[in-house]
């Protein structure tokens, strides 16, 4: 036997979800035939289920975070903002918006609005929370939006599919708020943020390590931006476009 | 501000809580850890341009990791220290060659489920280096094996055969009864 079909082996792709669908059949069909077999999936389970328990990794000091910015020069030694990098798309575009050059500078306008999405999910994963409402039910969220900007975003549960809502928050993009909902896929976020009129979102892009997904709805431009794979983002964004609406 | 430090603050410290808590499981020591993270948060800084978009995690992690080895091979007795193949110089135990297993699994699986955590993280931190990280890549941060392979640089069945290594051990220990 080989060691890519030694299925003590595999039985840990398995319950990693490694395998693809054809094979994971072909081994759920092997685990029934075999008590011994089973008996190691149940033990590989149990130990994942421990490990769960351990309590989550300890937060880098504050220290560490100051003295690598002040390594890089992110932040001179008694400077407090940790923002001040981040901030810098934003003056831009501020900047911008208000120069007469907007005009021979309004192609790019896309870019810049991108910036924004990306760098705001960036500062919401910084924070202590990645958004200004906690919760995985739509119909607390939805309202939420609603006493605060003019048009509150479409919210879907896809919580059966594997990504959680976990809540939402209003980011500044173009001076304007904009909901923005925060989705889990596994340990990584989703941020969904809906925009009017700032242009059309890139159909699918990467930025610093993020992938960005865009789409346009009745009017409404959807970015999605997340770390995770493109082939789960894109599944994401089919979820959401295909969940029935709202009331 | 130059575009290396506004790239630096949006690929590297995003990471650095995952970045930390690596370098701790690594150097089972929170001051070391901390060094070993300012040091690999420079090395990213300096190569940031030859950061290709794909991955920032593993990116950074696999900076950590890389750092974190050098760094105690340094700061240690060599002789604590993993060797590059640890698959060919250990033998595998009778406890983690896969089998033959005692008895229907149940109890034993409930024993390992109801684990205190003290005694789960002792066991983690005992495990050789490679099998550690590779857990704790696995397990505790989420990667599936492709980036854990971009990470640790070896094959994914090498990935493979590590994790299940590690977990052997883990669970030949916690599925045995304290007494």
């Amino acid at each position: 036997m080989t060691q890519a079909d030694d299925p003590f082996l595999l039985v840990h792709a398995y319950c990693d979800g490694e395998l693809d669908p054809a094979n994971a059949l072909a081994f759920e069909r092997r685990l029934a035939a075999d008590p011994r077999l089973a008996a190691e999936r149940d033990r590989i389970q149990a130990l994942k289920r421990a490990m769960t328990r351990l309590k989550p990794a300890a937060l880098p000091p504050a220290g560490l975070r100051s003295r690598i910015e002040t390594a890089v020069g992110l932040r001179r030694p008694a400077m407090r903002p940790t923002w001040s990098a981040l901030a810098a798309s934003v003056t831009l575009a501020v900047m911008l918006s208000s120069a007469a050059t907007w005009s021979v500078l309004a192609p790019s306008r896309a870019g810049l609005v991108e910036d924004e999405v990306v760098g705001s999910h960036i500062r919401a994963l910084m924070g202590a929370q990645p958004f200004d409402i906690a919760s995985s039910d739509r119909h607390t969220v939805k309202p939420w939006f609603n006493g605060r900007i003019v048009q509150s975003p479409r919210v879907v549960d896809l919580a059966a599919e594997g990504f959680p809502l976990v809540g939402g928050r209003i980011d500044v993009i173009a001076k304007t708020p904009v909901p923005s909902l925060v989705y889990r896929y596994q340990k990584h976020l989703i941020s969904v943020t809906a925009t009017q009129g700032l242009g059309a979102p890139p159909r699918e892009r990467v930025a610093d390590g993020y992938h960005v997904i865009g789409w346009t709805d009745g009017g409404v431009s959807y970015w999605a931006v997340s770390d995770v794979g493109v082939g789960e983002l894109e599944k994401f964004v089919q979820l959401f476009r295909a969940a029935p609406t709202d009331g | 501000m130059s575009d290396e430090r506004t790239r630096f603050a949006n690929v590297v410290l995003p990471h650095l809580g995952d970045a930390y808590a690596l370098a701790r499981w690594l150097a089972r020591n929170d001051s070391d850890a901390e060094d070993i993270v300012q040091e690999a948060c420079l090395r990213a800084f300096r190569g940031i341009a030859g950061f290709g978009d794909v991955n920032a995690r593993a990116w950074v992690l696999s900076i950590v990791r890389n750092t974190a080895f050098t760094w105690l091979k340094k700061h240690r007795d060599p002789r604590l220290i993993a060797v590059e193949n640890i698959e060919l110089v250990e033998a595998p135990g009778p406890e983690e060659d896969g089998g033959p297993f005692a008895g229907p699994s149940s109890p034993e699986a409930s024993l390992i489920e109801r684990a205190d955590a003290a005694r789960l993280e002792a066991a983690i931190g005992a495990l050789p280096e490679e099998f550690r990280e590779t857990l704790v890549l696995r397990d505790l941060q989420g990667l599936d094996y492709r980036a854990i392979a971009e990470v640790t640089g070896v094959p994914i069945g090498t990935v493979t055969s590590r994790l299940a290594r590690a977990r052997r051990r883990l669970m030949a220990q916690l599925g045995k009864d304290t007494e």
